[in-house]
């Protein structure tokens, strides 16, 4: 293990795999924590059910705990589509497949991160090309997730000028994702040690879809129509959130800058903070971090022309990785033996950002709630996987 | 000036619908179109079955790669029942039973203004009471069973059921499919699949 | 002197009081009978003040019939005070002087007060309501020693000051539960607290005997246009804060108390409208306004108090309301009417109300700038007091529960609906030349169309009739078209779930909670899980409540030692006395 350790807690909280509590450069045995106390329903309180099958984008029981406009208390059930993935005593590579699949939208995110792992288990010191490689990956997939993000936002409210305009975006970049690495999702396209990402004058088309969400930004952020539903909604004071959500609460949680897995400190990235801490600073983040994801594609592209083909030998061992997904910090652990995985360990964002939300949710009324839930980018997907 | 008028910017982006399917398509991703070789390699999927290519089982992991490889023709379809009183509007119930979010970006893609959906008179709807088709995505599920069977019922006849991608279908790697492969009406290939063949399948569902 | 009806007519209720003690049911009917005969006598010496003769009747004969099933668990005193407190309002309804008046007054407010504490869950309602009836009786006392003091006789006479009707007015107002007296929550925590029946009498009739006694003293005293001015203030005031504390009300009897106060509250706006109004004409207006709107009440409260009592949810969370046609038609035009709607009474009632004040609108100066003012916050009201009687409808009445009303209560509930529509329908002839000055002038039932007149000209018009014939005939021509409509049940469609939790009543009116927070002091407290409302008036009304108490105390722990029997003795005492002061007095 090159990045991770076995000692006392040491930086920020990650969050818990089935034995393990990670933090920003540690891990420990998992401590018994406290069961979050359930929550009574009072008297004059019903339950709004919204989901499973509500049309949205993706299932997941919601229920809203509420004397009728205001919220007092969120459920999110994830569990309603719990897929269970069976990993032990498979191959690593059968493995990977799956794991590209628990949040497809965040592919290249996830085959990464388990990459990652896989390398750090088996020794392998990946060549700065790939490395950068990779990043210009994760960056590609932040710009069309926060694309994706700010639509939904837009769309709640109704603004069919700019969600068709960022669809288009959003499209473009599938598309540019698409032309390089064969799939507009990288799956297949990641393998231990090795990309097939071709990143030749990626930037410049990259920086094209920055600069046309540039326009399309400012029209939002100079209209009251659409900053009045976002300003004091969900307010997130969660001291545990990861990602842009916590980043809009002005707290420097980025995986890009306390984990080893990925070489950032070689780009020019630079962090992106807002106090606003309600829906409208992450609005405001994300909306940011589209021109610095453009930047560090910029930056890295010429770095990792000509990459080729690394060879690696199978070796038992355990390895852990952590990677900033776009919406927040994801991590993979995983332990080798006899070629074959015999345990492995996943954090998703998500189950943190929904944490948040929760929280974050009480307080507001009901027209609040599709801007919050957008706000914060989550994939119930991901949140609902048990790997065994 | 023009920053606040939506309208306007709208109108000075013009048209960037494309003209599809009159048009060819400019640009398909190749590992969400058929593949095509020779032999048996070896399939984590089982999707090559003696030197067949099987379009709904497939997951284009790129195993399989140098024997076989992507042609580029996306219409990955099959379509069992045809139901042509769609043929003006077309109302769709999406249903997640158990994806992985890429279907799901991918259908909720048809609607970008590059392929627009509208055009051809197809619509989201969020209730099956409303709804012509229900689109399913992903692998069963043992808490969606209940909503899916729920959702069939609320749906009014004439319904399409429609499998989209090869977890719904077949289940690919994740699972087994969401529903018995013989009860969907139309099944789209593809890991996920591409929005060009969801249009060309919905509109050879109503008949077209 | 006002020309009344003789003592005597009330002698029937009197013999009904002992009957009703042995025989519950016997009572009751005593007291339908009773009531017929007053009704009868009333009508046959018919001024404008016989008509409140005839509305409390009719309530009286719609309660006891209900209630002939009603009340087993409230025991055998139930019945007779029920009767008492009729026979003290009956006394009021035919008193020659302030004495009888008084006589009636107390004798109705004591068995009330006998009833609230037949109920006993809590110790606070029979006190305040208690507290209250005496605050009120103090006043009426000043008002007729004024009186007294300016003519020399304890009769009701004209007087040509307005100070006797000022005092009266405000003791008959505490009464009613208006402004400041409540407001908000005296009557409708004490009427909340009685049997079903007795809340319903008590709703209707008692609050009734309030707009009597005012009526009564205003034709006899000098107009002051101030006086008017003030109660139309406090009249538009009750309105809007009784009808918003009734629609977040969550206990239906408690709903329904403050839609009476929400009605008085109309009653004495008109009341101030007449005394502001210059023109003979829009004065018989005024007092056709408060007759129509009183019947209005009268009826439809019992209705509702009486339909609460027959499917027994009090409090909107309690249980599934039954599935009961007869009476679900019932409570729709019971609510209905008090909402305002076609086409019953109530309809009629809101309409001339809302008309009246818009053609004191038109007027110039003073009574116009009033008028607007006044007739739009009423409508503001009367829009919430919509809202809740909606709310009291689909929470007590629209349940698809497997309990049914008993026969008789059930029938009696929709003999009231239909008294709601029947009497709309027989308005034009009993609202033809009765009333002071004769009415056609202002208000003309033309074929369908209900037209008002001023100045000479058709004002305002409604067509009832005419929008019942456009639906009947928009519907058969559907029907005609395209045929039966065919439908078919299914499930609901909760998102894939096969249960779901259904909308409740604190939500219905929640929206309202939260907009105005300041007034209804609503603590959402989501940290703690606790929802809570106080209410400035409602610490107001305990901190009285106490010290009337207090008082009380000491008093009972010599006479009463909290035996209801030594109520009745009491009551038995001063009717008797009542009776005789009557008859020298007389």
């Amino acid at each position: 293990m090159h990045w991770y350790r076995n000692d006392e807690p040491q930086g920020r909280f990650i969050g818990s795999t089935a034995n393990m509590d990670i933090y920003a450069e540690t891990y420990t045995n998992a401590s018994a924590r406290q069961k979050e106390s359930t929550y009574r329903k009072a008297d004059q309180e019903f339950i709004f059910s919204y989901g499973p099958a509500s049309g949205m984008l993706e299932s997941s029981e919601i229920d809203l705990f509420t004397p009728g406009e205001i919220i007092n208390h969120v459920d999110v059930g994830t569990d309603v589509r719990k897929r269970i993935l069976r990993l032990a005593r498979s191959n690593p590579v059968d493995a990977l497949m799956k794991i590209e699949r628990i949040n497809g939208f965040h592919g290249a995110s996830h085959a990464i991160c388990f990459i990652s792992a896989l390398e750090d288990a088996m020794d392998i010191i990946p060549d700065r090309k790939l490395q950068y490689n990779r990043i210009v990956q994760i960056e590609c997939e932040r710009i069309r997730s926060n694309l994706m993000v700010i639509e939904r936002m837009a769309q709640a409210a109704g603004f069919g000028v700019p969600v068709n305009q960022l669809a288009f975006l959003r499209e473009k970049m599938s598309r540019i994702i698409g032309r390089r690495g064969g799939h507009r999702y990288f799956f297949g396209v990641n393998s231990i040690n090795n990309s097939c990402f071709n990143t030749e004058v990626i930037g410049k088309q990259t920086g094209s879809v920055a600069e046309d969400f540039n326009d399309i930004f400012r029209g939002l952020s100079e209209s009251k129509l659409f900053i009045n539903r976002l300003q004091d909604n969900g307010i997130n004071r969660d001291s545990l959130s990861i990602g842009p959500a916590a980043r809009a609460s002005g707290m420097m949680h980025d995986a890009r800058m306390d984990s080893g897995t990925l070489p950032y400190e070689d780009t020019s990235y630079a962090i992106v903070t807002n106090d606003e801490k309600d829906a409208y600073g992450r609005f405001m983040v994300r909306a940011e971090e589209i021109e610095v994801s453009s930047n560090i594609i910029k930056h890295l592209e010429k770095r990792c022309r000509d990459l080729g083909k690394y060879d690696y030998s199978m070796k038992d061992g355990e390895g852990m990785a952590r990677v900033e997904s776009p919406p927040g910090d994801l991590f993979c652990s995983v332990k080798i033996a006899g070629g074959k995985l015999e345990s492995s360990g996943y954090i998703p964002p998500s189950i943190r950002n929904i944490e948040s939300f929760r929280e974050s949710m009480k307080g507001n009324i009901f027209t609040d709630f599709h801007f919050n839930w957008e706000s914060y980018g989550i994939w119930v997907a991901e949140a609902g996987v048990v790997l065994q | 000036m023009i920053k606040g008028l939506w309208f306007l910017r709208g109108l000075r982006k013009g048209i960037v619908t494309e003209k599809f399917p009159e048009v060819k398509p400019g640009e398909v991703a190749l590992w969400s179109t058929a593949l095509k070789g020779d032999g048996n390699p070896q399939c984590p999927v089982e999707a090559i079955v003696d030197g067949k290519w099987i379009f709904d089982r497939c997951i284009f992991c790129r195993k399989c790669l140098p024997s076989y490889a992507p042609n580029g023709n996306f219409n990955i379809f099959k379509v069992r029942k045809k139901e042509p009183s769609f043929n003006k509007s077309f109302h769709l119930f999406p249903f997640d039973s158990g994806a992985c979010g890429a279907c799901n970006a991918e259908l909720h893609n048809i609607a970008s203004p590059q392929y627009d959906m509208t055009r051809f008179g197809i619509f989201f709807t969020n209730t099956p009471r409303h709804a012509d088709a229900i689109v399913i995505m992903g692998v069963w599920t043992q808490g969606m069973k209940k909503a899916l069977d729920l959702a069939l019922d609320a749906m009014p006849g004439p319904k399409l059921v429609i499998a989209l991608g090869a977890c719904a279908a077949t289940g690919g790697i994740m699972g087994k499919g969401a529903l018995a492969e013989e009860k969907y009406d139309v099944v789209i290939g593809g890991c996920p699949p591409n929005p060009y063949t969801i249009l060309s399948a919905l509109e050879k569902a109503r008949g077209d | 002197m006002i020309e009344v009806i003789s003592i005597y007519c009330i002698l029937p209720f009197a013999v009904t009081v002992p009957v009703s003690y042995f025989w519950r049911k016997a009572g009751y009917i005593g007291v339908i009978i009773s009531s017929i005969l007053f009704l009868t006598a009333s009508l046959l010496s018919f001024t404008y003040l016989s008509s409140f003769t005839a509305i409390s009747t009719i309530a009286w004969i719609s309660v006891s019939l209900f209630s002939l099933t009603y009340g087993d668990k409230y025991g055998k005193w139930l019945a007779p005070l029920f009767s008492i407190s009729i026979l003290g309002m009956a006394l009021i309804l035919v008193s020659h002087t302030y004495l009888q008046f008084l006589a009636g007054w107390e004798v109705m407010s004591i068995a009330s007060y006998a009833i609230i504490g037949l109920n006993r869950k809590d110790s606070h309602p029979p006190f305040i309501f208690m507290s209250f009836s005496e605050f009120s009786t103090v006043f009426i006392m000043a008002g007729a020693a004024y009186s007294y003091y300016l003519t020399g006789t304890i009769d009701i006479v004209a007087v040509n000051s307005i100070i006797p009707s000022v005092l009266f007015t405000i003791g008959a107002m505490v009464k009613m539960g208006m402004v400041p007296f409540m407001i908000s929550e005296w009557l409708p925590i004490a009427h909340g607290n009685a049997p079903s029946n007795a809340s319903a009498i008590l709703s209707s009739t008692m609050t009734l005997m309030g707009v009597f006694g005012i009526v009564e003293l205003m034709l006899l005293s000098p107009v002051s246009m101030y006086f008017g001015i003030f109660l139309i203030a406090i009249g538009v005031m009750s309105v809007i804060f009784a009808s918003l504390f009734a629609y977040v009300s969550e206990n239906s009897k408690m709903l329904a108390g403050f839609s009476t106060v929400e009605s008085n509250g109309v009653i004495l706006s008109t009341i101030g409208f007449y005394m502001i109004a210059d023109t003979s004409l829009l004065r018989e207006f005024a007092l056709a306004t408060i007759v129509v709107f009183a019947l209005s009440h009268a009826i439809s409260k019992s209705l509702i108090f009486s339909g609460i009592g027959a499917t027994g949810v009090e409090s909107f969370s309690e249980r599934n309301p039954s599935r009961d046609s007869k009476l679900k038609a019932g409570m729709l035009l019971g609510t209905a009417s008090m909402a305002g709607l076609f086409p019953t009474i109530g309809g009629l009632g809101t309409w001339m109300m809302l008309e009246m004040f818009f053609m004191g609108a038109v007027e110039p100066g003073f009574l116009g700038i009033i008028s607007i003012a006044a007739g739009s916050l009423l409508a503001l009201g009367e829009g919430f007091a919509f809202g809740a009687m909606m709310k009291i409808l689909k929470f007590t009445s629209m349940g698809n529960g497997k309990a049914r009303a008993d026969p008789v209560q059930r029938q009696s509930l929709y003999f009231m609906g239909i008294l709601l529509v029947a009497t709309f329908a027989a308005s034009p002839f009993f609202m033809f030349s009765a009333f002071v000055g004769g009415v056609p002038s202002v208000l003309v039932f033309n074929g369908s169309t209900i037209e008002s007149m001023f100045s000479g000209t058709d004002f305002g018009l409604i067509s009832p009739d005419y929008i019942l014939a456009l639906l009947s005939i928009f519907t058969l021509s559907a029907i005609a078209l395209f045929g039966k409509p065919s439908g078919r049940t299914v499930p609901v469609w909760n998102n894939g779930r096969d249960s779901f939790e259904p909308y409740n009543s604190y939500a219905y009116s929640n929206n309202i909670r939260m907009m105005l927070k300041k007034i209804l002091r609503t603590d959402m407290g989501h940290k703690s899980q606790r929802i809570a409302m106080a209410d400035v008036f409602w610490i107001f009304t305990v901190q009285v409540s106490r010290a009337y108490r207090k008082f009380a105390r000491g008093f009972t722990m010599r006479i009463m030692n909290s035996s209801i029997r030594w109520y009745m003795i009491y009551m038995v005492v001063s009717i008797i006395f009542v009776l005789l002061a009557a008859r020298f007095a007389g």
